[in-house]
C-alpha cells in the first residue's frame, strides 16, 4: 500500500474527526486565503479550516481539479460547497467552525445518502467533502 | 464396518441395496442416513483413511481458461474427501438463490436444521440481529439499501471422515470399502437402467458391484469425469444425451484485496464483519445485495467482508518461488509448496489482527474488503476430458473455468453500495483498489475450490443431468449427490448445502426401497 493509517486520518478526517466524536489527530491550520468574490470574505477560510491536514488533502483536491476544471476557481468551489452546507445563512455568525463541522457532516451523510458522490484516486468521497480539498489545493 | 477393497479376493462380486461411490460431505451423510436400517448400503471410497501419494495423484488432470488452482490439490482423495481441509464457513441459501431450482427453500430447510447439527454449528439462526454482541453489531440499514447484512457460522470444521468413522464402522448394515475406485458403469442396452459397476485397486485387483441402486458422491469434477469416461454404450458419455454433463461449471470468485476501508477505530460495526466470536460460536459478518437487488437481478451474487490487511502475497513477491529452486524440486512440488504457502498466508487474518492489537493497543483503523461473487452459470465454463490416462486407465479430467467479462465492473459497483452505506452511516470511507492505486485486486483473484454445477438439476432433460430427485435422466437407479447438481448458486459456501441435499436424498432413496 501506498499509504499509512495516519494519511488516510488525516487525509480525510474533519477537525471533530470521522465520528461526531472529538479531533484526535492533525493540528489546525489557521493560514488566512484571499476572500472569494460572489461569498462572505471569510467563507473560503472558514471552509478550509474544517480539514486538518491540508497537505494529504491538497493531493486529493488537486486530482479532483484536474478532473472538473471548471470548478478550480476557489470562488467556485467556495459557492457550491456553502451551497451544501450554509445553503440559507451565510452571515459570520453560522460560519462559525462549531457549527459549520456539523452542517458538513450533515451534508455528506446526505450525499452518500443519495449517492451524490465523486471517485478520487479510488476514494468514493461525498462531492462537498471533495470539493472541500479541491479547495485546498 | 471397514474393509480395505486390497484384501479382497480377486472377482469378488458385492451386492447391496444401494451403492455409494464417495465418502466425502455427501457420501458419508447420505451413509450415516442410510445406516441401520435394513437396506444394506456399501460404500465405495478411493483412499483409505489417510491422505496418500498414489490415490491423490489420480486427482491429475488439466486446467485451461481462466487460472485456477492444480484440480488435484483442490480435493482430497480420502475418507472424508475435502472436508479433510474445509473451512468451515456454513450459511444455508436464501429463498432467492433457489429460483432457478425445482424446488424452494420450504423442501429444503427441515434438511437444513439437520446439516447445522451434522456440522457441528450453532443454533439454527442467520439473523445479525440475533448476534449482537458488546462488541459487534452490523450497520444499521435503512430501507432503499442496496447491502444487507447476513452472516457465517463457522464449523469446527468436521472432518467427515473423523467425527462419523465410529457411526460408519458401527451401522450393521453398512460396509465402507477403502481403496475401492469406480472404473467403469454397466447399464442396459438402452442405458436406461445400471446393471452393475466395474471397481479396481491401484494394485491391481478388480471386482463388481451390484445393487437396486447407485449413487456417484465423487464430487463435481470426478462425478463427470466417471460418467464421460463411461463410453460403452452412449458415446459421448453416460447421462450426456443432450451434451450437459460437465458444463456449467460454477466456482465463487474470490478477491481478498477489493478496497480499503478507513474507519473510525472504535466502530463496532466493523468488527462485526470480520471473523469472531460470539457465545461461543465463530461467526463472520457479512454484506450481500439487498432483497429489491436480489429480485431486480441487478447483479449476481456476492457478499464482501471486512479483514486486516495483511499484504498480499503478489506485493510480498512470494507467490512463485525462485526459478532455480523451482527447478530443483520440480514443476509438481514447486507448485504444490506454492498452493499451500498461499492458503496459509490467507489464513493470516486473525494472528495478523491480534499482533496489531497487542502492540499498538488499539484495533487498526484501516481494513480491506475480500469481495466473493457466484457469478451467473455459463454452460461453456466446464469440465471435459483429456486424451491423458490415470492409473486405472481412466481419462483425466480437463477444467475450463470462465470468469464473466463484466466481474470487475460488478465489483467495484458493489463497492460503491459500501461505499455509499459506510458514508451515509457515518462509519469510514471506501478506496476500490486498481492499477490507478498501485494495486490490481485481479492479479490476486483466485478461485473458492468450490466444484458445483456440473450435473446440474432441472425436470427438463434438455436443461439438466438431474432431475428434482438427483436421478439421471433416462437411467432409473443412477444418482448424484454433492454440489454437482447444482443448478445456481449463491455466494454461500456449498457444504451445508452438500449435506441438506444428500439428507433429501436419502429420504427419496428410503422410498424407493422401503
Amino acid at each position: 500500500m501506498n499509504h499509512t493509517r495516519r494519511y488516510l486520518l488525516a487525509c480525510l478526517g474533519y477537525a471533530g474527526g470521522l465520528s461526531a466524536g472529538g479531533s484526535p489527530w492533525g493540528r489546525r491550520l489557521s493560514e488566512a486565503l484571499p476572500a472569494a468574490a460572489g461569498v462572505p470574505d471569510h467563507a473560503a477560510s472558514s471552509l478550509r479550516r474544517l480539514l486538518d491536514d491540508r497537505t494529504h488533502a491538497r493531493q486529493l483536491g488537486a486530482d479532483y481539479r484536474a478532473r472538473f476544471p471548471a470548478e478550480s476557481d476557489p470562488e467556485v468551489l467556495t459557492r457550491l460547497i456553502l451551497d451544501a452546507v450554509a445553503p440559507f445563512d451565510r452571515s459570520p455568525r453560522q460560519l462559525r467552525h462549531e457549527l459549520l463541522l456539523p452542517a458538513l457532516h450533515r451534508s455528506v451523510r446526505a450525499e452518500f445518502g443519495a449517492g451524490t458522490t465523486v471517485q478520487v484516486r479510488g476514494w468514493i468521497l461525498a462531492l462537498t467533502e471533495a470539493r472541500l480539498c479541491a479547495l485546498c489545493a | 464396518m471397514f474393509v480395505d477393497a486390497r484384501q479382497l479376493p480377486q472377482d469378488t462380486e458385492v451386492e447391496a441395496d444401494i451403492c455409494i461411490f464417495g465418502a466425502g460431505a455427501a457420501g458419508i451423510t447420505l451413509a450415516r442416513a442410510l445406516g441401520g436400517g435394513n437396506r444394506s448400503i456399501a460404500v465405495f471410497e478411493s483412499g483409505g483413511y489417510d491422505f496418500e501419494i498414489d490415490t491423490q495423484n489420480l486427482y491429475a488432470g488439466d486446467v485451461i481458461g481462466f487460472s485456477y488452482t492444480p484440480i488435484d490439490r483442490d480435493r482430497l482423495r480420502y475418507l472424508g474427501g475435502s472436508t479433510n481441509h474445509w473451512q468451515g464457513s456454513c450459511r444455508p441459501f436464501e429463498a432467492f438463490d433457489l429460483d432457478d431450482w425445482p424446488f424452494g427453500l420450504d423442501v429444503l430447510e427441515p434438511y437444513y436444521r439437520q446439516a447445522q447439527q451434522i456440522c457441528q454449528l450453532g443454533p439454527y439462526n442467520y439473523d445479525p440481529q440475533d448476534w449482537i454482541d458488546a462488541e459487534a453489531r452490523p450497520i444499521a440499514g435503512s430501507s432503499g439499501d442496496s447491502l444487507k447484512s447476513g452472516l457465517f457460522q463457522y464449523s469446527p470444521p468436521t472432518r467427515f471422515g473423523t467425527v462419523y468413522r465410529d457411526d460408519l464402522a458401527a451401522a450393521g448394515n453398512l460396509t465402507v470399502y477403502l481403496h475401492a475406485n469406480l472404473v467403469g458403469i454397466d447399464t442396459n442396452q438402452a442405458a436406461s437402467s445400471v446393471t452393475g459397476v466395474e471397481i479396481a485397486c491401484l494394485t491391481g485387483k478388480r471386482f463388481r458391484a451390484r445393487a437396486r441402486h447407485y449413487v456417484l458422491a465423487t464430487g463435481g469434477i470426478e462425478n463427470v469425469r466417471l460418467l464421460l469416461n463411461c463410453t460403452r454404450v452412449q458415446k459421448s458419455g453416460l447421462g450426456n444425451g443432450n451434451d450437459l454433463v460437465g458444463r456449467y461449471f460454477m466456482d465463487h470468485v474470490y478477491v481478498p484485496r477489493a478496497a480499503t476501508v478507513l474507519a473510525d477505530v472504535s466502530s463496532p460495526e466493523v468488527r462485526f464483519y470480520d471473523h469472531h466470536v460470539v457465545r461461543g460460536q465463530p461467526i463472520e459478518g457479512i454484506l450481500t445485495a439487498s432483497d429489491e437487488m436480489r429480485r431486480a437481478k441487478q447483479m449476481p451474487p456476492f457478499y464482501i467482508g471486512f479483514r486486516v490487511p495483511v499484504p498480499a502475497i503478489s506485493e510480498l513477491g512470494m507467490d512463485r518461488l525462485p526459478a532455480p529452486v523451482r527447478k530443483l524440486l520440480g514443476e509438481g512440488v514447486a507448485s504444490s509448496i506454492e498452493y499451500y504457502y498461499s492458503r496459509t498466508a490467507s489464513g493470516m487474518q486473525l494472528p495478523a489482527k491480534w499482533l496489531y492489537e497487542k502492540l499498538w493497543r488499539t484495533p487498526p483503523g484501516t481494513f480491506v474488503t475480500c469481495y466473493c461473487s457466484g457469478p451467473y452459470p455459463d454452460p461453456d465454463s466446464r469440465v471435459t476430458l483429456s486424451d491423458t490416462v490415470d492409473a486405472l486407465g481412466l481419462r483425466q479430467a480437463r477444467l475450463d473455468w470462465r470468469v464473466p467479462a463484466d466481474f470487475v465492473q460488478d465489483m467495484h459497483r458493489a463497492h460503491e453500495q459500501l461505499a455509499q452505506l459506510l458514508g451515509r452511516t457515518g462509519i469510514g470511507r471506501v478506496r476500490i483498489e486498481s492499477s490507478e492505486t498501485g494495486y490490481d485486486p485481479m492479479q490476486d483473484v483466485v478461485n473458492a475450490h468450490h466444484h458445483m454445477g456440473t450435473t446440474r438439476m432441472h425436470d427438463d432433460p434438455r436443461q439438466g443431468v438431474v432431475d428434482r430427485d438427483c436421478r439421471i435422466h433416462g437411467i432409473g437407479n443412477l444418482f448424484v449427490a454433492g454440489s454437482s447438481v447444482f443448478p445456481s448458486y449463491a455466494c454461500d459456501n456449498p457444504t451445508m448445502t452438500i449435506v441438506a441435499l444428500a439428507l433429501r436424498l436419502s429420504d427419496h432413496l428410503k422410498s424407493l426401497t422401503s
